[in-house]
C-alpha cells in the first residue's frame, strides 16, 4: 500500500496542474459565453458564398 | 392588419407583395427594400441558416438604418487611439452591438466579419452584446467592419478601451473559478471519505489513516478558503447590519466542521468531515451559479443611455471643424448639428433655429421650436435644419442621463415579497442559533462524544436556504423568463401585482395606437387635380423633410420629385414640384384666404399654392396591429379592460370601437385618470395601468403595477415596472400568464421548505442525521427550489409564439 504514498500526492499535483489550466482559460475569456458553443456544433461550415447573386 | 403576412427578414408586417428575396428556392416576403438588401446579403454570403436557427424574431429588430457615412470617420488613424488598442499592425476593438436578440446573431456576425479580408477574429457574447474585435489595421479600418455591421441591420457602437470589462462578465468567471475548485475539491474528498469510511470496517493502519486525513485537508481547504469566501463575508456583512442572513448557519456550519476536522486530523480526533464540508460548499455554490446566470440573463443593455446619444459629432475649433468622438465632448465645445441628428448634449443653442424631438424625455410628441439661447436636451433629435449648440454638460451628468440612473437604480431595488421572506429568513436564523446551542448543551451532558456531530447536523439541515430561496429563485426565474419574451421588470414588486390584476387600464396615443399617424382620408378641395395627384405632390415634399408628421407620408410612392425645399417652423413645409410652388402644412401657411375650423388644424395637414387651399390630408393614429388581439385575450383571461386618454371624443371612440373596448373616456386630465384608476381601486379592483407618455408617469405610479412601452418617454419608463421592448402589446398578456405562474411556484417553493425544515428538524435533533445526510438533505431542499422556478424559464415555447 505504500505505493499510495507517491500516487496520491502525485494525483493532487495533476489536480492542481487542471485547476491552474481552466484559471487560465476562464481568465482568458474561453468561458465568457456558455450559450453560442453549444449551439455551433451543430453548425456546418460547408455552406459556401453563392457564386452568382 | 393582423391578416398582413410577416416580414420574412424583421417580422413587421408586410403591407404589399412589392419586395421579395429569394431564400433556398422560396420566395419570401419582405417589408421594405431596406430588409431586402439585408436578406439578400446574408443569402450571398452563403449564412442562410441564421434563418433557421435563430429564435423567434422581434418584430423590427433587425431592420437596417440608411446610415451611410457615418461610418467612414472611424477609419481614420485617431480614431483607432479612441476605440481600440494597438499592437503593431494588429489592432483590438470592443464594439456594443445592439440589436441582437439570440445566439444566432452572434453567429451570422462572426462568421459574417471573419470572412472580411484584414478581420483576424471576431468574438461575440451574446449575454453583454459586446463583440471582441481583432483585425489588421493595415488592411481593414474600424469604420468599414461597423459598416458591414450596419448593413446586416445591427447598431454598431465602438467603446472606449477603459468601459470594455462588463461587471457581470467578471462575476461570472469568478463563480465560474469558485464552482469548480469546490467541484474538483469535493469529488476528491468524497474519494478519500470512501476509502476512510471502508478503512473503519475492514480496518486502516493508523499511519495510512493520519495520511488520507491530512490528503482530504489539503483539497478541502481550497473549498473553504475560496469557494465559500462568499458566504463568510456575507455573514459577516449580516452582522455587521445587524440583520443576520442565511450566510451565518452556513457560515458557522462549514467553518465549525471544518475547524473540528482539522483538529482530528492533527490530534488523532475521532473522525472528519472533509467531504460533507465540500458537498456542501459545492451544493450551494451550484445554486448561487444558477441564481446568477438568471439574473445576468434579465439584465438587458438594449435602452442604454449611450444607445440613443450619437457616436460622433462635429466639432468646431475656432475656424476649423473636426469630427470627434462623441464622448470626448467636454463642457465649453461648440458643436454643429445637423437635421435629422440627435443632440449628443445638454446645452444651449447658440446659433440657427430648428425645432427638436423632445418626445423620449418629456412624451412631447409635438416638435419644440428653438431659438438661440435656448436650452437643448442631449437625446432629444434637431428637425429642421443645422445649428450650432454650445455644449454645458455631457455624459452621465446630462438630464437623459439622470433619467436613465434613476431607472437603473430600480431595477436593483428588492421587491417587497423577497424583503418579507428575507426578514422571515433572519428570524429563523436566530432560532436556529438558538436551539443549536440547547442541542449543544442537551446532548454535552447526555452523550459528549456526539454532541458536536449532531449540533452540526443541525444547524446544517435547518438551514433556512430553501425558503430564503423560494421567492428570489422565482422571481429571477420570471424576470428571465419576461425579458426573453422582450419585457423588462424593473421593480419586482409588479409580478405579485400583475398576478393578482383584474383590471387593465391603456392609455391610446402611442399604446395601443403606435404613436405614429398616417392618412385617413385625402379631400380633395380643387377639381383640377385628382386625389392620387395631390397625395403625390404632397408625398414628394415631405420625402425631404424630418418632421414626424411626415412618417405618415412615407409610404405613398411617387414620381414627383421636390426642388428647393424649405422649412418654415411651426408652419409647415413648402416645395417645387412640376414647376410650381407648393405649400403644405397649417391652412393659414398654405392658403392666404382659407376659412378653416380652428379645431381640426390639429390633425389636417393642408395643400395649397399660397393662394387657395388643394387638399386637406386627414391624419389619425393607427392601432398596432395586434391590439384588438390582445384586448380579446385580456377579457379572456377574465380582466377588465378600460381606455382613458386625453384624446378627443372622436378619435378615443372610434379606436375603441374598432378594438371592442366598452369601457371608455376621453379628454381626461392626467388628474382625472387618476381619479378614474383610484375609483377603480376603490372598488376592489387591482390595476394594471399600460402607458407611455409623460403626463401618464404620476397614473403608472398610483397603479398597482405599470407597463410601459421602450420607445414611451423616459419619465413614463422609469414610474413603469415593466418595460415592454419591441412594437407589440401581445407581450402585456403574457406578463399577465407568467405573474400567475410565478406565484404559483412561490408558494410551492415556500410550502416546500417549510415542510422540508419541520420535518427535518426533530430528527436532527434526536440524532437520527449524520452530517453528511443533512448536507445532502440541505442541499437537495435547495436545489429542487431552484429547478422548480427554473421551470418558468422553460414556461413551453407555445407562449412566445403567442406572444410573437
Amino acid at each position: 500500500m505504500s505505493i499510495l504514498y507517491f500516487l496520491i500526492p502525485l494525483a493532487l499535483v495533476i489536480l492542481g496542474g487542471a485547476v491552474w489550466a481552466f484559471f487560465w482559460a476562464v481568465g482568458s475569456g474561453q468561458f465568457d459565453d456558455l450559450d453560442t458553443p453549444a449551439m455551433r456544433i451543430v453548425l456546418d461550415d460547408d455552406s459556401k458564398p453563392a457564386e452568382d447573386p | 392588419m393582423s391578416n398582413a403576412s410577416a416580414c420574412f427578414h424583421c417580422a413587421l408586417p408586410v403591407i404589399d407583395d412589392r419586395f421579395t428575396v429569394n431564400i433556398n428556392g422560396t420566395a419570401e416576403a419582405v417589408c421594405c427594400p431596406g430588409c431586402k438588401a439585408v436578406a439578400e446579403l446574408i443569402r450571398d454570403s452563403g449564412m442562410s441558416r441564421y434563418y433557421d436557427l435563430r429564435d423567434a424574431p422581434e418584430p423590427g429588430v433587425g431592420k437596417p438604418e440608411e446610415s451611410a457615412g457615418e461610418w467612414e470617420v472611424f477609419n481614420r488613424e485617431d480614431m483607432l487611439d479612441a476605440f481600440a488598442t494597438v499592437d503593431g499592425k494588429r489592432a483590438e476593438s470592443i464594439v456594443y452591438v445592439g440589436g441582437m436578440y439570440c445566439a444566432a446573431c452572434s453567429w451570422l456576425i462572426e462568421t459574417t466579419l471573419s470572412a472580411l479580408p484584414g478581420v483576424l477574429d471576431a468574438g461575440v457574447n451574446p449575454v453583454t452584446h459586446r463583440l471582441r474585435l481583432n483585425f489588421d489595421r493595415k488592411t481593414i479600418g474600424l469604420g468599414d467592419v461597423l459598416a458591414t455591421l450596419a448593413k446586416l441591420g445591427y447598431h454598431p457602437q465602438p467603446l472606449a478601451p477603459e468601459s470594455t470589462a462588463a461587471p457581470e462578465l467578471l462575476e461570472q468567471r469568478t463563480a465560474l473559478k469558485r464552482l469548480l475548485v469546490a467541484s474538483l475539491g469535493m469529488m476528491q474528498a468524497m474519494m478519500f471519505a470512501v476509502a476512510l469510511y471502508a478503512g473503519e470496517f475492514q480496518g486502516i493502519s493508523a499511519d495510512m489513516e493520519r495520511f488520507l486525513r491530512l490528503v482530504s485537508f489539503f483539497v478541502t481547504t481550497p473549498v473553504v478558503f475560496y469557494s465559500a469566501r462568499p458566504f463568510f463575508s456575507g455573514a459577516i456583512r449580516g452582522i455587521r447590519a445587524k440583520h443576520p442572513g442565511m450566510d451565518l448557519p452556513v457560515a458557522i456550519a462549514i467553518g465549525g466542521a471544518y475547524a473540528a476536522s482539522v483538529w482530528s486530523t492533527f490530534y488523532d480526533g475521532p473522525a472528519v468531515w472533509f467531504d460533507s464540508v465540500a458537498m456542501f460548499v459545492f451544493f450551494l455554490t451550484v445554486g448561487r451559479f444558477l441564481e446568477m446566470r438568471a439574473r445576468h440573463r434579465s439584465i438587458d443593455r438594449s435602452v442604454a443611455l449611450s444607445s440613443i446619444l450619437p457616436n460622433t459629432v462635429i466639432r468646431i475649433d475656432g475656424d476649423s471643424e473636426s469630427t470627434v468622438p462623441a464622448n470626448q465632448l467636454v463642457a465649453g465645445d461648440r458643436v454643429r448639428i445637423r437635421a435629422g441628428e440627435p443632440i449628443p448634449a445638454d446645452g444651449r443653442l447658440v446659433d440657427g433655429t430648428s425645432s427638436v424631438d423632445e418626445a423620449l424625455l418629456s412624451g412631447e410628441s409635438q416638435p419644440l421650436p428653438k431659438s438661440p439661447g435656448d436650452r437643448l436636451l442631449a437625446g432629444s433629435i434637431n428637425l429642421d435644419r443645422e445649428i450650432q449648440m454650445q455644449v454645458n454638460v455631457t455624459g452621465v451628468d446630462t438630464t437623459l442621463g439622470t433619467i436613465s440612473r434613476l431607472s437603473e437604480r430600480a431595477r436593483y431595488t428588492r421587491p417587497g415579497f423577497v424583503r418579507v421572506a428575507d426578514r422571515v429568513a433572519s428570524y429563523i436564523v436566530v432560532a436556529i442559533l438558538v436551539v443549536a446551542t440547547f442541542v449543544a448543551i442537551g446532548w454535552s451532558i447526555v452523550a459528549p462524544e456526539r454532541a458536536f456531530e449532531i449540533t452540526l447536523s443541525v444547524l446544517v439541515v435547518t438551514c433556512p436556504c430553501a425558503l430564503a430561496l423560494a421567492t428570489p429563485a422565482a422571481f429571477a426565474a420570471a424576470g428571465s423568463r419576461l425579458s426573453l419574451l422582450r419585457l423588462l421588470v424593473t421593480n419586482g414588486d409588479a409580478v405579485e401585482a400583475i398576478s393578482r390584476a383584474t383590471h387593465v387600464v391603456f392609455d391610446k396615443t402611442g399604446t395601443l395606437t403606435r404613436g405614429r399617424p398616417h392618412i385617413v382620408e385625402t379631400r380633395p378641395l380643387n377639381d383640377d387635380y385628382s386625389a392620387e395627384q395631390l397625395l403625390a405632390i404632397a408625398a414628394a415634399i415631405e420625402s425631404a423633410s424630418t418632421h414626424p408628421l411626415a412618417r405618415a407620408f412615407e409610404s405613398i410612392t411617387t414620381d414627383d420629385v421636390a426642388e428647393d425645399v424649405e422649412t418654415t417652423v411651426g408652419q409647415g413645409v413648402s416645395g417645387t414640384v412640376g414647376g410650381r410652388r407648393w405649400h403644405l402644412g397649417r391652412a393659414g401657411f398654405v392658403a392666404n384666404n382659407a376659412a378653416v375650423d380652428a379645431d381640426d388644424e390639429r390633425l389636417n395637414v393642408f395643400l395649397g399654392d399660397g393662394e387657395s387651399l388643394y387638399a386637406v390630408f386627414i391624419l389619425d393614429d393607427e392601432p398596432r396591429h395586434d391590439a384588438r388581439e390582445t384586448i380579446t385575450a385580456l377579457s379572456r383571461l377574465g380582466l377588465g379592460v378600460t381606455l382613458l386618454s386625453g384624446d378627443r371624443e372622436a378619435s378615443v371612440k372610434r379606436i375603441a370601437q374598432e378594438l371592442g373596448v366598452h369601457s371608455y373616456a376621453w379628454e381626461c386630465s392626467p388628474q382625472e385618470k387618476l381619479e378614474r384608476l383610484a375609483a377603480l381601486q376603490d372598488d376592489g379592483e387591482v390595476v394594471v395601468m399600460v402607458g407611455d407618455g409623460i403626463n401618464d408617469a404620476p397614473v403608472l405610479s398610483g397603479a398597482d403595477a405599470s407597463i410601459a412601452p421602450a420607445h414611451s418617454a423616459l419619465l413614463a419608463q422609469t414610474s413603469a415596472d415593466v418595460i415592454m421592448l419591441g412594437e407589440q402589446l401581445m407581450p402585456v398578456v403574457t406578463a399577465v400568464r407568467v405573474a400567475r405562474k410565478t406565484l404559483t411556484i412561490v408558494r410551492q417553493n415556500l410550502g416546500w421548505a417549510i415542510l422540508y425544515n419541520i420535518t427535518a428538524l426533530p430528527l436532527a435533533v434526536a440524532g437520527l442525521v449524520p452530517p453528511w445526510l443533512a448536507a445532502i438533505g440541505m442541499s437537495f431542499s435547495s436545489l429542487i427550489v431552484v429547478l422548480n422556478a427554473l421551470r418558468l424559464s422553460r414556461m413551453g415555447s407555445t407562449e412566445k409564439v403567442a406572444a410573437a
